[in-house]
């Protein structure tokens, strides 16, 4: 016989309500165990974003503002190891720079001249030999217009490099970090349920079948978890509020670049998910034991 | 009513709880089962409300072999048979009146059918003032009419008391047992699991006596005068 939901939300609702302390208790457990995992998710992510801005630049020309931006271009065009050749405007340059860092970007809003000069970015055929960026920059620099010009190739390729061994070793420790929280959601949970060990074996005497006794320990947990996951949710919100306060006060040229963007909204939909899901599974397998 | 053929009960290979159990329980008698600690008596009750299933033999109740009842099955046999527990066994952070309704609150029924159904048991056992009372707010004896009331409120055919008595005063014992007696007079069956020799010669009614597992029948009822009911435990199958 189906279970009247009245039946399950109501004793669920008293299961909470008869040891809140314990309630609290575990949905504070649950929010520091996926707090952690979520601050590296948003670590990672923001490393992520820094890596994801596809092929860097071999050399990277600055132009005076008024230069002959086409005729540069096609000049450095001609050079047979050059497989493309972007102009980026003063504009596109600031656009850019909104996009990647999009909280950093509104406090150039109100600025009234642009702050990043016109550039060309030249990127070179695979063909070509090593030092041939640094070459070509070389070269640049007597051309007229030209402001200054930098090979970027050994430093891009090398930060690449780094940005990709740091965010693997990042979602290593994270994939680590969210198992250790998924277990500790569910030891909290079979903690708090262990409470109830003895009204659960009442429950069984008085003929209430296994579903009319576990469904309201489901909901209970899941409950809980969903709650936790919220709460780490608005842990990490505050977190990452609170640092781009900090950053605004006194700018660091590392940890400006850390600490960007928040978490996307799947992300945000998921962390109190999984805590859900980690509360369910954590009655789940209470219940089973205490059988 | 209950049919208990050659039953027996093992916990491991050298603890023998029940040995080779074999009696008969009529509809609407009631029936005191006595023995020493140990004697096996918590263990014969677990078996007729399936609590625990037997190793060997065949259990009768109401013409259905509870020892083979699937687990599925367990809950819904559970709910035709009343159990009263030592230790009173109501569930803390519910009410009287929840505590009463639970398996009523399971089924779904109106929430109004509950409260009527609570009340008139209650007022059976005198504690109709007291629906909204918490377990930890009663005496231990208004508890264990609590569970009394819980036991009955399904109007089951059979009724199980396991030392209902046990943690109560004689004054309070006394007053268990005439319930129990009113509750028989109506027709259920009632089996009441208890050392106590004196309430067993006051009721006189019929005892079974458990000994190291075994069952054995006293020949007379308990109601002959103190020496006998010292006696009954050790008597041989007359």
């Amino acid at each position: 016989m189906a279970l009247k939901s009245r039946y399950v939300f109501g004793e669920a609702w008293s299961i909470a309500r008869s040891g809140a302390r314990e309630t609290l208790l575990a949905i504070g457990l649950i929010a520091l165990s996926l707090y952690v995992p979520a601050l590296f998710a948003l670590v990672s992510k923001n490393l992520g974003r820094l890596s994801a801005g596809g092929e860097s630049p071999a050399a990277v020309i600055t132009l005076d503002p008024g230069a002959d931006r086409w005729g540069l271009a096609r000049k450095a065009a001609v050079d047979p190891r050059v497989r493309e050749v972007r102009i980026v405007s003063s504009e596109a340059a600031l656009a850019r720079f909104r996009l990647a860092y999009p909280d950093l970007g509104a406090a150039l809003t109100n600025l009234n001249e642009t702050p990043f000069p016109p550039t060309i970015e030249i990127r070179l055929r695979r063909s070509a030999a090593r030092g041939a960026g640094p070459a070509i920059a070389s070269a640049a620099r007597e051309w007229p217009g030209v402001e200054s010009a930098e090979a970027e190739e050994d430093f891009g390729s090398r930060f690449a490099d780094a940005i990709r061994i740091v965010r693997g070793a990042g979602l290593l420790l994270g994939g680590v970090l969210a198992l250790a929280a998924i277990l500790s959601v569910a030891s909290a949970i079979r903690l708090a349920l262990d409470l109830h060990r003895d009204e659960i074996e009442i429950m069984r005497l008085m003929g209430a079948t296994e579903m009319a006794v576990r469904a309201p320990f489901w909901l209970h947990a899941a409950a809980e978890g969903l709650a936790g996951g919220a709460l780490a949710l608005a842990l990490l919100y505050g977190t990452y509020r609170l640092g781009l306060t900090l950053l605004a006060r006194s700018p660091h040229p590392v940890l400006a670049v850390f600490w960007v963007s928040f978490l996307g909204w799947r992300e945000v939909v998921l962390l109190p998910l999984l805590g859900c899901a980690a509360g369910f599974l954590g009655s789940v397998i209470s219940l089973t034991r205490n059988r | 009513m209950i049919q208990l053929f050659r039953v027996s009960k093992e916990y491991g290979r050298y603890r023998h709880a029940l040995m080779d159990v074999t009696c008969t329980i009529e509809r609407g008698e009631f029936v005191f089962l006595t023995g020493p600690s140990g004697a096996g008596k918590s263990t014969f009750l677990k078996l007729l409300f399936r609590d625990e299933p037997p190793t060997s033999g065949q259990i009768l109740v109401n013409g259905r072999n509870i020892g083979v009842l699937p687990a599925s099955q367990v809950p819904y046999f559970r709910r035709t048979v009343g159990v009263v527990f030592q230790d009173f066994k109501l569930i803390r952070r519910k009410t009287v009146f929840e505590n009463i309704a639970f398996v009523q609150n399971v089924l779904g029924l109106p929430r109004s059918e509950q409260k009527r159904r609570a009340y008139q048991v209650l007022k059976r056992v005198g504690l109709h003032h007291q629906m909204n009372a918490f377990p930890n707010e009663l005496s231990g004896g208004e508890q264990q009419r609590v569970a009394i009331a819980r036991a009955i409120v399904n109007e089951p055919t059979l009724l199980l008391a396991d030392e209902p008595t046990g943690n109560l005063d004689p004054v309070l014992s006394e007053e268990i047992m005439r319930l129990f007696a009113e509750i028989n007079i109506r027709g259920t069956t009632v089996l009441v699991a208890t050392h106590d020799f004196e309430l067993i010669r006051r009721m006189g009614k019929r005892v079974l006596s458990l000994e190291r597992g075994r069952i054995r029948e006293t020949p007379l009822r308990l109601d002959a005068g103190p020496a006998a009911v010292r006696e009954a435990p050790f008597l041989p199958l007359g």
